[in-house]
């Protein structure tokens, strides 16, 4: 057998994985006795499918229609009983050839298993901080995401819806980590797979668990993708000895409420403001505004023209069954939703088969595999004025007509320019329509693996994971519509197609082996993984079309090379990993882990990370000294320490590479240019995150108030960061590993269940989580980086709103002539600035900056709330999740508020300052004096933008009704009606998303360095929808 | 036999004699590394074609707000609906924020960080090209371009700082990023050793692919070297090289001297120029666009750029000719309605909604926004009225008149009446001033010649004294810190101060 493996080490094409633990053929023989038995509850009522396994093999059966089982068991064996809802039990076998047993009710969760990073854990003996999320808790949320239904469920974990768009934008941040310009999103590991793609399209309905995993050592097994927490998914398996059908369905609808938009002037309102423009500057009022009266009952709400109420529906037909020797699951799936902003729609039909069959008492293989397509068209509904449609609808005048005297709709409007109209508005109702961006994805998801058990306690499983994407982009945009502010319609029509191959494959070979003596219970795990992804693309643009009904590539009269590329992006890992875990009586916990992952993305000189962990834990409550504290069901005492990476640095970082397309004209011949376009870094590696967690667990009253507690402290060094070069080098960075930033902080969750008694039920799940972080080191030489309107700054939190402190306005001439001023631009009643550095002037950056730390955009803790009530066949439940303390830098403002009226204004401008007599609010500045007066208050980042987004929001409410009588029909059913995003509180006033950010890379809005930037994404609906759940 | 299987797993997964190096090296597909460039005789073709690609940048747009908007030769047209426009009005007003020598304004770091990607890409270059195993003829003529180039870069960094980090050799860590200042002497020495070995490697024009560096271009480039540092008989030397090497001549008519969008680029009488080309290669210029006045509605832009898809202008307007420069052309001058055109703007802020606008580089295009015509930096004109310069202040004024007169001629002039060394000095400065306006040498020159605050200064009071006439609309006014930086150079730019321990 040595030899097989001997085999193996030599022959260089298996690194890439040949499934080889298989070769292995270990026969061994021990006396059998065929043990057979029933399985019941106390209360006398028969189980069924109940798992009967030798304890420390594979092998086992399940108990059948009657309760009862048979196996051939080896002598001095011990069987283990498992069963859902019940506590395990172990039998030692003897001579007996019958084995009844008898299962109690486990009303405590501590016994439930708890899968964590390749393997499974008893609760109770977990040391890491680790938190799972069943499927049933989550099941009535009508949303498409997984993240949407974690929202306020995890503490620790920060999940941010920030757009609405079906099927984007879930923000998830573990413990708060961040990176200067590597990726913060956790690792998602669907059935052992570490998966590349998009977890959002991945249908809830699939899923039976949810662990997420917050510690180093919980996380430390994945190594150098481990630093940004690990979010492992089991999907659903058959349950022993039983088959279901289940049909839910639900639909809904959704609505964006009136109450918490951004507010902005009506038609009047606006005419009104333009006319005191003028009165102010002692100028003729335009005829157009000379009596906004005129407007009265004309008011065109571009924003509101673009929602609509839309429909949504949901179908997911689940079919579980394990019997004999096969188990298996499917999930066949329908997602339908229309967005509400018009034209915008949300498919997703997906298919699931897990099957498993046991082949011998020694083998067992198994297969799942995931098709899907997602088909999603979204209008430009996010981003700024070039792309924008929602940005550009409330900045368009109110006075600008939406439909044409016949009732079409208009083309595009302009005032006279002597309205101050110096933008063309195209109409947002015919981009929302006509311009096609479309997005369709075909993945599938796949696993096989074997698994062998040789001898008693040792399993050898070997998987082979694929995971394929196809997914095609295509935007068009018609001569007659545009979703780009200051543009005259018709517009040269534009068609953009993308195409994206993606294949990555995974291969692991695992060994497990436990062994228990004497008390002591020892297991390990060792294992050799590869894996390799590598995605192809291509885009091509061209414009300039004769037909506007033929957007073909062939009907565009250019091919836009700018627009026009290909691209591979090619990563590989591979890793050794190992653990041992060993407690004694289940009272004493100890494990050790360690991951090696050697990567393609880091730098010749330093290919090889190594990621150790240790954790303990002590279950104080099995203690003898207890036993006098009966109130105290359980307490466990955690401590963890460990290393992980982040292994998202880019795939081709450390190469110094050379653009071929930085092309020169000679006459009017096009040469080939190429220039080295960054510099090589054969050093550059991981960021390295220590973290340290200590925690405890507590039950009181036979587990009936559940308590957790962790602090978390880690330091994430050796950041990504393209430290910034002076450029008379040539280059803007130089790509290191450098710097450091400490975050820590303290997580709480109670689990209770407050009323317990007969029909009645009512738990509270809660949670809170304080998070913070500190910039310790950046480069040397560079104490700071900034971001669009942030700063990075060592000694402060990352990511700082950074700008002016703005102070009211100039309220008087003495006033002005007392204050520091902006030279030349500054006078009575524009904004007032504070004099940072005191030198009596006002200045925007260079040596002597006033400029100063404004806000955070990060919380001071968030936290979540979950209620459950339950009497008899009703339940009701409600989801909660907040925010406090965290700010958003109100980017719109820069235009919802310029005072030069170009476009549409925010109502609160109608309180600016116009006279030392009529000094408004003290906020907003006055009109007079033209950009060079007004551009301060625009164009100068300040306070002003700075608003605080602190939220609690009421995500879900459902009221439900349960038939569990059978009848020819089904066995089982429910119906229920939810209201998801029920309410949201909060005093945030620069749009309706709290949660929301723009999500560009970088430095740009909403990326590493400028986080909590409200661009005006799609708003997140209200839902409302019934459902009903069929058993059968 | 527990043991054993154990111990083989360990072995198996310890032991990595298999070849996890080359499963693990994933080298980039769609892009070249340097491991592979800078080897054959197309690399280093490549390898210099790219560092002519920054000239595009600096000079449209950026170099004529630096040295013709920052000089009384062009203005803006204020428009009081718009703000961020600080980076482009105060170097018309004259009040760029500076302090330390250093400023914040973002043109001014535009043409630092193009001028010093020119250098790196020619360092990368000039450290390989010695060693590399390619062609004789194609070694001298990349290495004489490169060389070229980087005068060319460090020209531009001492006319506007006097000067600059003096990066001569590729960088290829971070430590190595930031050079030490050289004065302006410093950078004008390596200049003169530059272009004087880039003279002896290129070809003359009319061996060399037209658009690239030539001999004379790089003499022309050292005879502006001289002008500025007076060595007045080097400068002869060099003018007189290319005006008898026999490859220039003027274009009969002073229109044609610059290029349409696609035609007459190159011609006779250019003697380096910037090369652009319309089209969706992004190889286009735009820098038309930042030479008019705005708001333009689409129906008037067409007029001057005859695209059949316009789309109005608004923003405010740069670049647009002062009244200054109109005054200055003599009557019956040619030069005037060749460089200076009228607009009527309906949607114009100002009561008077007529304005001029640079002509000189109006030709009409197919594509908005997008075109294709050259941006030149030595003309044949102007070798002459150095050399006319050169010879006048070595008071040989009797060869200095007929260069004058050859560019005066062309223009429709009679011969110059000024008979004194001083009178003729000034003659010339009038000549460059009509003859070179808005190819960004107003700036330098009025540096270059010492009457830079005398100039500005009358010229801020006129502006002062009447803001009507210099394009502001009634409720615009000149800022009260306009015209009170008058310096001959710019200041450090901001941006790279906070980056470089060296300034």
């Amino acid at each position: 057998m040595q030899k097989k493996f001997i085999l193996l080490e030599g022959r260089g094409n298996l690194c890439v994985g040949i499934i080889a633990l298989l070769l292995l053929v270990a026969t061994s023989s021990f006396a059998q006795n065929a043990i057979k038995g029933k399985v019941s509850a106390k209360d006398g009522e028969t189980l069924v499918g109940v798992n009967v396994a030798i304890k420390g093999t594979t092998r086992g059966t399940n108990t059948d229609a009657n309760g009862t089982y048979k196996l051939d068991v080896p002598n001095g064996s011990t069987l283990v009983f498992s069963y859902i809802g019940y506590l395990t039990k172990e039998v030692a076998v003897g001579s007996q050839a019958t084995i009844d047993v008898v299962l109690d009710v486990n009303d405590k969760t501590l016994n439930e298993i708890v899968v964590v990073g390749y393997g499974s854990q008893v609760k109770k003996e977990v040391t890491g901080a680790v938190q799972t999320i069943t499927a049933k808790e989550i099941k009535d949320l009508p949303v498409s995401q997984i993240a949407q239904k974690l929202q306020g469920q995890v503490a620790g974990v920060q999940i941010n819806q920030t757009t609405g768009r079906p099927g984007q934008g879930m923000n998830v941040r573990i413990r708060g980590q961040l990176s200067v310009s590597g990726g913060s999103e956790p690792l998602y590991v669907v059935d052992g797979f570490p998966i590349t793609g998009n977890i959002g399209a991945l249908n809830p309905d699939e899923i039976e668990d949810i662990s997420i995993l917050k510690d180093a050592a919980s996380t430390s097994l994945y190594g150098s993708r481990a630093a940004n927490g690990v979010v492992l998914i089991t999907t659903k398996r058959g349950k022993s000895g039983q088959t279901n059908v289940s049909f839910n369905v639900f639909t809904g609808t959704q609505v964006v409420p009136k109450k918490g938009r951004f507010e902005m002037m009506d038609a009047v309102e606006f005419a009104q403001f333009k006319k005191e423009y003028y009165e102010d500057a002692k100028q003729p009022v335009p005829a157009e505004f000379q009596n906004p009266s005129i407007y009265e009952g004309k008011n065109n709400d571009w924003y509101d023209a673009v929602l609509r109420r839309a429909p949504l529906q949901s179908y997911n037909l689940t079919l579980t069954s394990n019997k004999d020797k096969v188990s298996t699951s499917l999930v066949a799936g329908v997602f339908n939703q229309e967005g509400v902003v018009i034209n915008t729609k949300y498919q997703r039909y997906s298919l699931r088969l897990n099957s498993e069959y046991k082949v011998s008492d020694k083998v067992t293989i198994g297969m799942n595999i995931a098709p899907q397509y997602v088909f999603d068209n979204t209008p430009r509904t996010d981003g700024d004025r070039g792309t924008g449609i929602l940005f550009n609808a409330i900045h368009t005048w109110p006075v600008m007509p939406i439909y044409d005297d016949k009732g079409d709709l208009t083309l595009f409007n302009r005032f006279p320019s002597s309205t101050g109209n110096i933008f063309a508005y195209p109409n947002w109702v015919r981009a929302a329509n006509e311009l096609v961006n479309e997005t369709k994805q075909t993945n599938i998801l796949s696993n096989a693996y074997v698994a062998y058990s040789p001898i008693k306690g040792l399993t050898l499983k070997s998987t082979f994971n694929v995971e394929l994407l196809n997914q095609k982009f295509f935007f068009f945009n018609p001569s007659t519509a545009t979703s780009a502010i200051n543009t005259a319609v018709p517009v040269t029509a534009v068609s953009i197609r993308d195409a994206t191959d993606n294949f990555g494959w995974l291969n692991e070979n695992l060994a497990t082996y436990s062994k228990s003596f004497n008390d002591h219970n020892i297991e390990l795990l060792a294992g050799y993984t590869n894996q390799s992804f590598r995605s192809e693309s291509s885009r091509i643009q061209a414009d300039t079309y004769s037909d506007d009904r033929l957007p073909t590539i062939q009907g565009a009269i250019n091919i836009a090379r700018g627009g026009t590329s290909s691209n591979v992006q090619e990563w590989r890992l591979t890793s050794l990993l190992s653990r041992l875990s060993y407690n004694y009586k289940g009272k004493y916990l100890l494990t050790a882990s360690i991951r090696r992952d050697g990567s393609s993305r880091f730098g010749s000189n330093n290919r090889w990370g190594t990621f150790p962990s240790l954790s303990a834990g002590w279950v104080v409550s099995d203690e003898d000294f207890m036993k006098n504290f009966s109130k105290v069901s359980f307490a466990k005492l955690r401590a963890s320490l460990g290393v992980t990476g982040n292994n998202n640095i880019g795939n081709y970082t450390q190469y110094a590479l050379i653009n071929n397309t930085v092309n020169a004209v000679f006459g009017n011949n096009v040469a080939a240019g190429a220039a080295l376009t960054s510099l090589a870094n054969p050093n550059l590696g991981w960021e390295t995150t220590r973290q340290l967690d200590l925690g405890f667990d507590l039950g009181f009253l036979n587990d009936r108030f559940q308590f957790t507690y962790d602090y978390y402290l880690k330091n994430t060094t050796n950041l990504l960061f393209a430290v910034q070069i002076p450029q008379e080098s040539g280059f803007t960075n130089f790509n290191d590993n450098i710097g450091e930033i400490k975050f820590w902080g303290h997580e709480f969750s109670l689990n209770t269940r407050i009323i317990d008694r007969g029909k009645l039920k009512w738990s509270v799940n809660s949670n809170i989580s304080f998070n913070r972080n500190r910039v310790i080191a950046l480069a040397d030489g560079i104490d700071r980086v900034y971001g669009l309107h942030h700063i990075t700054k060592v000694g402060e939190p990352f990511g700082q709103f950074y700008g002016h402190l703005a102070n009211g306005v100039y309220m008087n001439a003495e006033d002005l002539k007392n204050s520091p001023v902006v030279p030349g631009r500054s006078f009575v009643g524009t904004i007032k600035l504070v004099d940072v550095n005191g030198d009596g002037v006002i200045t925007n950056g260079g040596d002597k900056d006033d400029r100063t730390i404004l806000g955070n955009p990060f919380p001071d803790f968030t936290y979540g709330i979950t209620t459950n009530l339950n009497y008899g066949n009703f339940d009701f439940s409600v989801v909660g999740s907040g925010s406090q303390g965290n700010q958003l830098w109100v980017r719109h403002l820069y235009s919802t508020a310029n005072l030069d009226g170009v476009f549409n204004l925010h109502r609160e401008v109608k309180y600016r300052f116009r006279s030392e007599a009529n000094p408004g609010k003290g906020f907003y500045g006055t009109t007079v004096g033209g950009g060079t007066a007004t551009g301060i208050e625009r164009d100068w980042q300040n306070s002003r933008f700075v608003a605080d987004a602190s939220f609690f929001t009421i995500k879900n409410i459902t009221v439900g009704y349960t038939f569990n009588k059978s009848n020819k029909l089904f066995r089982s059913a429910r119906i229920y009606a939810s209201i998801q995003q029920a309410l949201v509180f909060t005093k945030y006033w620069g749009g309706s998303n709290p949660e929301t950010s723009a999500q560009q890379n970088g430095q740009g809005d909403g990326g590493n360095l400028s986080p909590g930037v409200d661009l005006f994404n799609y708003p997140v609906p209200r839902t409302s929808t019934i459902g009903v759940n069929f058993n059968f | 036999m527990k043991k054993s299987i154990i111990f083989s797993i360990a072995l198996s997964l310890g032991a990595f004699s298999c070849k996890t190096d080359e499963f693990l090296t994933v080298t980039p597909e769609t892009a070249l590394s340097s491991a592979t460039f800078f080897k054959t005789e197309s690399d280093f073709i490549q390898a210099v074609n790219a560092a002519y690609v920054p000239l595009r940048a600096l000079h449209n747009g950026n170099s004529h707000l630096l040295a013709e908007q920052h000089s009384d030769n062009a203005r803006y047209v204020r428009n009081v609906l718009f703000g961020a426009t600080e980076n482009q009005s105060n170097l018309a007003d004259f009040n760029v924020p500076t302090a330390n020598g250093i400023t914040t304004n973002g043109n001014v770091l535009t043409a630092y960080r193009q001028n010093y990607l020119i250098i790196a890409r020619t360092n990368q270059v000039l450290s390989l090209i010695d060693a590399a195993t390619i062609p004789d003829a194609t070694k001298k003529n990349v290495k004489g371009q490169a060389l070229f180039l980087r005068a060319l870069a460090y020209l531009e960094i001492a006319r506007y700082f006097n000067r600059g980090p003096l990066q001569l050799t590729p960088v290829s860590a971070r430590s190595e990023a930031a050079a030490a200042l050289g004065t302006g002497e410093q950078l004008y020495a390596q200049i003169i050793k530059d272009a004087t070995e880039a003279i002896s490697l290129l070809p003359a024009k009319s061996a060399q692919e037209a658009g690239r560096a030539t001999s004379g271009s790089a003499r022309a480039l050292l005879a502006n070297v001289f002008m500025i540092q007076k060595k007045w008989t080097d400068a002869e030397t060099q003018l007189r090289a290319i005006v008898t090497s026999g490859e220039y001549s003027l274009m009969p008519n002073y229109a044609d001297a610059f290029s349409t969008s696609t035609g007459n680029k190159n011609t006779k009488e250019s003697v380096f120029e910037v090369q652009y080309l319309e089209g969706s290669q992004g190889l286009n210029g735009t820098f038309l666009y930042g030479m008019l006045p705005y708001p333009m509605a689409a129906n008037e832009l067409v007029t001057i750029t005859g695209t059949s898809n316009p789309q109005p202008l608004s923003g405010e307007g740069n670049n647009i000719p002062t009244p200054d420069l109109i005054e200055a052309y003599e009557t019956g001058d040619k030069r005037k309605d060749a460089t200076i055109g009228l607009i009527t703007l309906s949607g114009a802020l100002h009561a008077n909604k007529t304005f001029p606008y640079a002509k000189k580089y109006a030709k009409p295009h197919s594509l908005h926004n997008n075109h294709g015509m050259n941006w030149p930096i030595y003309r044949y004109s102007e070798v002459l009225l150095f050399l006319a310069e050169a010879l006048i202040e070595q008071n040989k004024l009797t060869e200095a008149v007929p260069f004058l007169n050859q560019v005066r001629t062309r223009a429709g002039l009679a011969n110059t009446t000024a008979a004194t060394q001083s009178a003729l000095r000034d003659a010339v400065y009038q000549e460059r001033r009509v003859e070179l306006a808005f190819e960004s040498k107003r700036l330098h020159d009025l540096v270059r010649t010492g009457r830079l605050a005398t100039v500005i200064k009358a010229y801020g009071d006129r502006v002062k004294a009447d803001k009507f006439r210099y394009y502001f609309p009634e409720s615009g006014f000149v800022p009260s810190d306009a015209f009170t930086n008058i310096t001959p150079y710019y200041g450090l730019p901001a941006a790279e101060a906070d980056l470089s321990p060296n300034f």
